[in-house]
């Protein structure tokens, strides 16, 4: 038997540059996508995209500085808005273009930023 | 060009007791544009697991939701047994799949009771919700808890149910499925009903995809997306196929939800008979290490898990992220949304299965 | 058209006995595996701590100085996580719910003082290292829920904190050498 699907573990490294092209490229494919999310390292930043096609998970991994500005994604899957605000929200890393920008007003927090780098 | 009008709608609105609020602009009695905030509630339940032990923030991730619990607990534990390399006995794994699809069953019923609320259709919802205590019942026996389980751990399940009362379970569900019936009737026949729904928030197949819609709503657009397709638990060995509509309206999103329900009681019947006796947990033991990402199909839709651990393997997590299938949702329910008649827009919003409190974590 | 298709239900529920419970004049049944709240067995509890470590949401406090053991009945999630990992079994979940309240409840359970001398009890030993069969493998370092032991492989040393050692006996029930011993 087969290995399981859900066991497929493609990470991929990206780079900001990258990004748009390599996202252009996943949508003529045909991937859906399904989150984005930030995760706090020591002194950086890691956004981790995740797209699927045919039930088979791809995860795009990007480090990025804490001043660094990224592209936003909602050009090409326009879902992706509630995952930029959020992410601005709690880590404070800001996006450019976003189709749908709350501007900070997304999230009701008692902190601004509460899951940044101290 | 007549007057355009902004209506609020929420956070504390009739219609769902969930905190979301929609910019509503109104131009006469159509919709034109809907703006949705959410933020109200975010609790930071990711960010614990910089406190919490990895076993013990199974139970936290399970409190995220009172409907899909189970599943939440389950997609906790796999990830993190995806990451340490565990292999969940075979008894453990078919357990978790009756649970799950139990969830399913009374998660679609508190729907299908919820949507009768929402068009006004009082006994219904108050027949469909009598039918679901009969489940409720089936979780405080064999978990003890009604919403919240609890029995999920990593390496397996906390408790067994012996086959005299697997059987019994059975029993009972041929025993609900013949009460749902009777009421499934009225949703999908009844002249009333069929007024409210039928080509309202209609979303093309074009748009699903583009959407990125997850779960009974890309379903009901003709969409072949069930995550139980993908291996985990035992629904391979239960040969599962998942409910497709193609009429992408409010009713369709209805009729997947009523299939479905059928198709659990089907899979929990099929796993009682096939169930193997074995261990039910395995012990684990050791630092958490790796990361593991997958997705597991809850009621509502797709949700997906993400644990990793840190380069130097402690008992705490760097990261547990979660992402519930209402998030993903929420862009098609504005769309939908979009040159919808004023008085429609609360069946737009119920037909997603709003959780917006999952959503928040 | 079909109209009124609930009609069938409706009626049939006319001559059916009514679903809900006539509460409160009719008690609740409690079912076996029901999770209620914690229940604590004093005389057993030996104030480790592992209770108040483990639980995920911090609504136990155990205080050794005051000989204590205080749960938050309104922080707990009756997750069950404590009973598991209770090293004496102590802790049982009971059936019946707490009664709902205006207040925070906070009930204090008071813990006996393990009488010293007394026919050698597991309570009024010392934990011993039999150091010729000790691998110095660190089991008991890992299991001991006061991390009150110390092993050094390379340097070859067994530490013990007896400030810290509570005597519960998992480290010598989990000594695969069982050199480890109580008294």
């Amino acid at each position: 038997m087969s290995e399981k699907k859900y066991k497929i573990q493609n990470f991929e490294p990206i780079t900001a540059d990258k990004l748009l092209e390599r996202v252009k490229e996943l949508k003529a494919d045909g991937y859906r996508f399904v989150q984005l999310c930030g995760i706090t390292k020591k002194d950086h930043y890691q956004l981790l995209y995740a797209f699927d096609l045919d039930h088979v998970m791809l995860l795009l991994r990007m480090d990025i500085q804490p001043d660094q500005e990224v592209e936003s994604i909602t050009g090409d899957y326009w879902p992706a808005f509630i995952y930029e605000n959020e992410v601005h929200d709690l880590f404070g890393i800001k996006f450019l273009h976003n189709a749908l920008d709350y501007g900070g007003n997304f999230f009701t927090t008692s902190e601004p930023t509460p899951w940044a780098i101290k | 060009m007549s007057k355009r009008t902004i209506i609020p709608f929420g956070p504390q609105h009739p219609v769902l007791p969930e905190p979301v609020h929609l910019d509503l602009v109104i131009e006469d009695e159509k919709v034109v544009e809907a703006i949705p905030s959410i933020g109200f509630i975010h609790r930071g339940l990711e960010k614990l697991v910089e406190k919490k032990e990895y076993t013990e923030m199974v139970y936290v991730i399970e409190r995220i939701c009172g409907i899909c619990s189970f599943g939440h607990g389950w997609g906790c534990v796999s990830a993190i047994e995806g990451a340490m390399d565990i292999e969940v006995p075979a008894r453990a794994d078919y357990l978790r799949t009756i649970w799950h699809e139990l969830s399913r069953v009374h998660s679609h019923l508190l729907w299908l009771g919820l949507l009768a609320d929402g068009f006004g259709f009082e006994s219904l919802f108050n027949h469909t919700w009598r039918v679901r205590e009969a489940v409720l019942d089936i979780f405080e026996e064999t978990t003890g808890g009604r919403v919240i389980f609890s029995v999920c751990k990593v390496g397996g399940v906390r408790k067994d149910i012996d086959n005299a009362t697997l059987k019994g379970i059975s029993e009972k569900l041929d025993e609900i499925r013949k009460e749902t019936a009777e009421l499934t009737d009225v949703f999908i026949e009844d002249t009333s009903v069929k007024n409210r729904l039928c080509g309202v928030g209609y979303l093309s197949k074009e748009d699903a995809t583009d959407l990125c819609t997850v779960g009974p709503m890309a379903r009901a657009s003709g969409i072949v997306q069930d995550i139980r397709l993908t291996g985990n638990g035992v629904y391979d060995d239960l040969g599962f196929e998942p409910c497709i509509e193609t009429a992408g309206d409010c009713w369709a999103r209805c009729k997947v939800r009523i299939d479905e329900i059928y198709a659990s009681i089907d899979l929990i019947q099929r796993a009682i008979e096939k169930i193997p006796d074995s261990e039910i947990a395995v012990p684990v033991k050791g630092n958490f290490h790796g990361e593991f990402a997958l997705r597991m199909e809850q009621p509502r839709g797709e949700a997906f898990y993400y644990a990793k651990g840190f380069d130097e393997p402690t008992k705490y997590m760097e990261r547990m992220r979660v992402r519930t299938p209402t998030n993903m949702n929420i862009p098609a329910m504005v769309k939908t949304l979009q040159g919808c008649d004023l008085a429609d827009v609360p069946m737009n919003i119920l037909t997603i299965d709003p959780c917006i409190s999952c959503t928040e974590r | 058209m079909s109209v009124f298709k609930i009609g069938k239900v409706v009626m049939g529920s006319l001559f059916k006995k009514p679903a809900t419970l006539m509460y409160p004049v009719v008690p609740r049944e409690w079912q076996e595996r029901t999770r209620g709240h914690i229940d604590i067995n004093e005389p057993d509890c030996i104030l480790c701590g592992m209770c108040m470590r483990k639980c995920p949401t911090n609504a136990i406090t155990v205080d050794r100085d005051a000989h204590t053991w205080v749960i938050q009945r309104m922080k707990c999630i009756q997750c069950g996580c404590c009973t598991d990992n209770c090293p004496k079994k102590c802790l049982t979940m009971a059936q019946t719910y707490t009664a709902p309240s205006v207040t925070k409840v906070i009930d204090t359970f008071e813990i006996p003082q393990k009488e010293k001398a007394a026919g050698g009890g597991a309570a009024d030993g010392k934990l011993q290292n039999n150091q010729d069969e000790c691998i110095y493998c660190g089991i008991c370092a890992k299991n001991c829920p006061q991390e009150a032991i110390e092993v050094n492989r390379d340097e070859k040393s067994w530490k013990l904190d007896e400030d810290k050692c509570v005597k519960c006996g998992l480290c010598t029930e989990k000594c695969p050498k069982k050199c480890l011993e109580i008294k």
